[in-house]
Parts: structure tokens; sequence; C-alpha cells
């Protein structure tokens, strides 16, 4: 089953033509990586896919774009519903200035849950998926600026998990950390396939072949080319899609 | 040469540093010496006496009993620690209501004498008497001569410098005008000033933002004196009409007056803190599914919780500070106020109103510089407040 289905998308700021004529198809519990140079719209589709390009000025999108069957893009829908069904990571680990229990339990406040022990338990659960329990469980009411940068991250991914969504967007999560952190976003993305559909965006091209099914590679506003994970890395159909996974550009 | 060219701008800048601190500094010694003063001004008006019997055990009055012995409040002498004996007070005026113009000498030669034999005559007398009558074989004690104690300034009810014989320099009635006209005006203006900071960073498009800014600062930059014309003319009426008062000019027309003029500081300094919540942050609870309102007064508010009171505790600086509104709109009774529909009397006001005619080296004059350092430590304990409240602790 498709659970995000891109039509004809076409983005501009202003007069900037942003994205050109973009169509992906996602299936369900499958990791989409989304790779290219900078500039290239990666990350603009990527906030396509939550609305999230609403907050800035100037903008216009054409086309349509289907979550779960559902045009995201159709006068009635609401915005903050669809973000509930479309988390997103972002690049910096942006936790709230809160404990790091209320930082999980943020999403679920804001939706009107009012159930203190649903709240607990969908929080400490959600730590747990975050890979992050063993590390914070002794400190839940700690500020959650007194975790490392890699911790914040996946503090941001266990925020973001609290609200059960189906989809989860990452924006270059492991742009920030260490290589050691990134190792356990990695794995963190690869334990979370089984629940979710994830749509990485990287400027990474080992972490694409290593955490993906499928990837797509952006240039100049285009999808160049979207295949098998293996198939983009080991047999490319497009000249320009080789020389930027081997290294010569970008 | 480029050294050495250095080195003396280093130095310039060194010594206008050292020189602006070292004035300011000369002017709080100068407040606080000139202050002081007032503890050493007598309690009796200077070169009065006041004379009692000599049977009297009551040897030492306070300025705030010989005020009420004076005005008839205290009646009796058992109520200052005397003997049950009620009081008899005699100024130097009502002399003729005991002795004929003859009697007491066609150039009043004789007052010494009389004021000597009726003071040893009656028992209950209080004689207030310029020293100069007062003979050297004087039949009384004279009252001893007492200097003002910090508690009548600090703990003293009544702001009354012209009264005679002994002047009252109470702070709490100004105090308590000052505080009572400020609190109004800062719960007044707060909300507002929060709800408009909230809408010009959040609601407002960008072109509203930059017709409604530049209004708001430009409310800042109109003189107070022009507040206060306002004041008396809009607010001071319709407060008489709409609470049926004797007097529009109360302490809540100083709050509304100074409410508005604490507006810009408020909105100015609360927008700012909203616009430097992180973009990320506002981004993050956006993309958890929470609304724009949610945003706002879960994580924006709280996030810029700091910025909003230092705008509040500014907001309250300018309003203890502010003169000529405040002057102009709360109807200067220095009495301590019950309600915010009565007149009250600011610290500021007092000052301005009243240092051009007390004579120099005073007791008022001194009394109204101890006002001015009660002012200096009020704001300076506000902007202390605001350096530990500007400090974030995440």
């Amino acid at each position: 089953m498709l659970i995000i289905d891109a039509k004809n998308v076409d983005f501009y700021y202003s007069d900037f033509h942003a994205l050109k004529n973009i169509n992906i198809e996602v299936e369900k519990n499958k990791v989409i990586a989304l790779i290219g140079p900078s500039g290239c719209g990666k990350s603009t589709f990527l906030r396509l896919l939550n609305r999230m390009n609403d907050l800035i000025d100037g903008t216009r999108m054409t086309g349509s774009i289907l979550v779960e069957g559902e045009n995201i893009y159709a006068p009635n829908v609401r915005v903050d519903e669809l973000r509930k069904k479309v988390g997103m990571v972002f690049q910096k680990p942006n936790p709230f200035p809160k404990t790091i229990f209320e930082n999980v339990a943020y999403g679920l406040r804001v939706n009107g849950n009012t159930d203190n022990t649903f709240i607990e338990e969908r929080v400490i659960e959600s730590i747990k998926s975050a890979a992050l329990w063993d590390e914070v469980k002794d400190k839940l009411n700690k500020s959650a600026f007194a975790l490392s940068g890699g911790q914040q991250q996946r503090l941001c991914i266990a925020r973001a998990l609290a609200i059960s969504p189906k989809v989860v967007l990452m924006d270059e999560p492991a742009s920030a950390l260490d290589p050691i952190s990134t190792a356990k976003i990695e794995e963190l993305i690869y334990e979370l396939k089984k629940d979710y559909t994830i749509v990485i965006v990287t400027h990474n091209m080992q972490q694409a072949s290593r955490v993906s099914d499928k990837t797509g590679y952006f240039y100049l506003g285009e999808l160049v080319e979207f295949d098998d994970t293996t198939k983009i890395f080991t047999n490319p159909k497009e000249y320009s899609t080789q020389n930027y996974i081997t290294g010569r550009f970008g | 040469m480029k050294r050495f060219l250095e080195k003396f701008v280093e130095g310039a800048l060194l010594i206008s540093g050292s020189v602006t601190s070292i004035t300011i500094l000369l002017i709080i010694i100068f407040l606080f010496k000139e202050a002081t003063g007032l503890f050493n001004s007598p309690v009796v008006e200077e070169g009065y006496v006041l004379a009692m019997n000599k049977s009297n055990p009551v040897k030492k009055l306070n300025s705030y009993q010989i005020k009420h012995i004076f005005d008839a409040d205290i009646t009796n002498w058992d109520e200052v620690g005397g003997k049950e004996e009620p009081i008899e007070v005699v100024r130097l005026s009502d002399l003729t209501n005991y002795y004929t113009e003859e009697e007491l000498g066609a150039d009043f030669e004789n007052i010494p004498a009389k004021a000597s034999e009726l003071t040893a005559s009656r028992p209950g007398i209080i004689l207030f008497l310029p020293e100069q009558y007062i003979a050297k074989n004087f039949d009384g004690t004279l009252l001893s001569k007492e200097t003002m104690q910090p508690g009548d300034f600090f703990g003293g009810t009544e702001w009354y410098p012209t009264a005679s014989p002994s002047p009252q320099y109470g702070l709490l009635p100004l105090l308590l005008g000052t505080l009572w006209v400020s609190l109004g005006a800062i719960l007044l203006s707060l909300p507002f000033g929060i709800a408009v900071s909230v809408y010009l960073a959040e609601i407002a498009s960008m072109r509203i933002r930059n017709i409604l800014k530049p209004l708001v600062e430009l409310l800042a930059g109109i003189p107070s004196v022009v507040y206060g014309f306002f004041g008396l003319v809009v607010i001071v009426p319709f407060l008489q009409e709409t609470f049926k008062l004797p007097v529009g000019e109360t302490a809540l027309a100083g709050s509304i007056v100074l409410g508005i003029m604490a507006l810009p500081t408020i909105i100015t300094v609360a927008e700012d803190a909203m616009r430097t919540v992180p973009r990320a942050i506002k981004e993050a609870s956006l993309a958890l599914g929470a609304t724009h309102w949610q945003t706002i007064y879960r994580v924006i508010i709280p996030y810029s919780k700091s910025g909003i009171t230092s705008a509040a505790v500014l907001g309250i600086g300018r309003a203890i500070g502010e003169t000529m509104a405040v002057l102009m709109v709360t109807g200067n009774a220095a009495v301590i106020p019950h309600t915010l529909l009565e007149p009250v009397r600011t610290i500021p006001a007092t000052i301005a109103a009243e240092l051009g005619e007390a004579p120099v080296g005073s007791g008022h004059y001194e009394a109204l510089f101890a006002l001015g350092c009660i002012l200096f430590l009020i704001t300076l304990v506000i902007s202390i407040s605001i350096e530990f409240i500007g400090r974030k602790k995440y």
C-alpha cells in the first residue's frame, strides 16, 4: 500500500522554481533516503510532506501529495492533524526548554491527552523506542539541555514517536552529531522501520546506503533518479547520479 | 607612532569611563549626605521652644505627639505618658486671652515675665514661644531639644512639612501613594502590553507590524507633560463621571496615565524577547501537531518568560520614577490611600512640587533629599532584580 504518493509536485519560493515535477511513491514500513548536493531541493521536498513550508511567506505549490490516500493540500485539511500523522526530526537537536519527560509528553498534551498514566506509559515507551531509556531513566525530571547532542537528538526522535505518527521525516538527523551518536541513530532507524515509514534526507552517502531501502537523487530541483538503494549505489541509470555517488562533485 | 596612538585612545577611554563612574558616585554621595541631614534637624521649628509646668513629669515628646497635641487630637497628658491632666495649648498669639495688651506692654517687653508666670500657674500648659521670649529665670521646664528620629521618617504616617510647631516628614503616605499608582499602572499595562506583543511578534503580518511597531515606539517619545495634560482633560473628568467622585484626580487616573506611558517599554521589550525564540523550537512544536495558539502559550511565552518579566520590571521602573504626569493627575493629597479612587501623592511629584519652596538646609529640604534616596533605592532594587531575572536558568 502506498503511504506517500507525490504527483507532479512543483514548488516555488517567490519566483524561484525550487522543485520541478517531482513524482515519488513510498510504500509502508520502508526507509527512503533523499540525497543530493546542497540546495537541490531535497529538504524542501521533505518539508512539503508535513506542510512545514506553509510557515515560509511567499511560497507556492502545485500538484498533489497524498498521505494514506488523502490529499494533504486539499483546502479542508487540518494542518495540525496532518502533522500528528507525519512527524518530523530536525537537523539540529531542538528540545524544548523543559524537562526530559515534558519534552516527550508535549505532543500528547497539545493533542488533548489529560490521562497522566497513559502519558507516562507512552513517554517511557517512546524513550525506549528511541534507545535512550538506559541513559535518562534516572533523570527524567532534569532539563533536556543537560543531555549531550546525540542524546538530545534521540530525545527529539522520542518526542516525534510519542504521538504515534505513521511517517517520520528526518532532515539530516545526524549531521550535527559525532560518529558514535550517528551510529546509534542509524541503528535506531533500522529498528523503527518495523513500525514506521521513514523519509530521511542526508548528505552522507554511506548513511543512505546503510539505512535505506530506496533512494532518491535530487539535482537542481529535479528528481533525477528514484530506485532501490542497492541499484542506485551499484548500477545507477543516470550519469549525474553516478558522478554524485562516486564523489566526483557535490 | 601607531602604538602611541593606540595607547592614547586607550587612555582617553579609561579617563572617560572613570569620570562617568565618579560623577555618578558623587551624585549618590551628595544625595545621601543631604538626606542624612534630616536626622540632625530639630523636631520643633528652629528658633522656637516648647515649655511646660515644672510639675509635669513629661520631659520628651516626639514629633508626632507634638503635632497631635497642637491639633487637639491629644487632649490629656496621660496619653503621652504624663499625669491625668487636660492639656492647655498656648501659642504666642493666645497670650492675649490671658493678659490684656497693656499687661503685655506696648512693645511686648513684658512677654517673657508673663509667659513665665503663666507657665508656673497652670499645671496642664504647653507653651509654644520663640526662644527670645524665654526669660533667664523662666519658671517652667523647657522641652529637651530633640532631633528627628529615623522612625519619624520611615514610620511616619503624615507628610505635613509646614506643620507648626513640629513639621511632619512621614514617608509612608508618599511611599504607599507611589506604590499604589505604580501597581495600578502595571496591572493595567502588563496584560495589555503582553497581548500586543504576542500579536506583533506572532500573529500580525509583516505589513501590519511595520505600521504598528513604529507607532508604538512613537508613544515612547511623547513628553510626559503631554500625557499629564491628556490625563487631566480626558481621564480625570471621565473617572469623576463614571464613579461619581467629588474629584477625578485620583490614584486610578495616575495609574491609567502611567499605564499608557509604560506600554511602549513593555511592548518593545516583550516583543523582542518573543522574537528571539528560536525558529527551530517553534517548528518543533508545530511539527508535533500543536496549533499556532498552543505553540504561543506552551512554548513561546514560557521561553520568553525572562524577557517578559524584564519588560514588566522596566515598566514598573518607568512608572515609579515618573514625575510630571502623575503630579498633574493624582490630586497630590499626601494621605495614606485606602482605595484607588482617592487622591494620592507620589514621591517624585512631592520632590518636584516642594523643592522650590523648601529653604536650603532646612529640615524640609533634607526630607526631600531623603525621599530622593528612597526613590533611588527602589529603582536600584528594580535594576538588580532585572539582572537576576534576565539570567536564564535552564
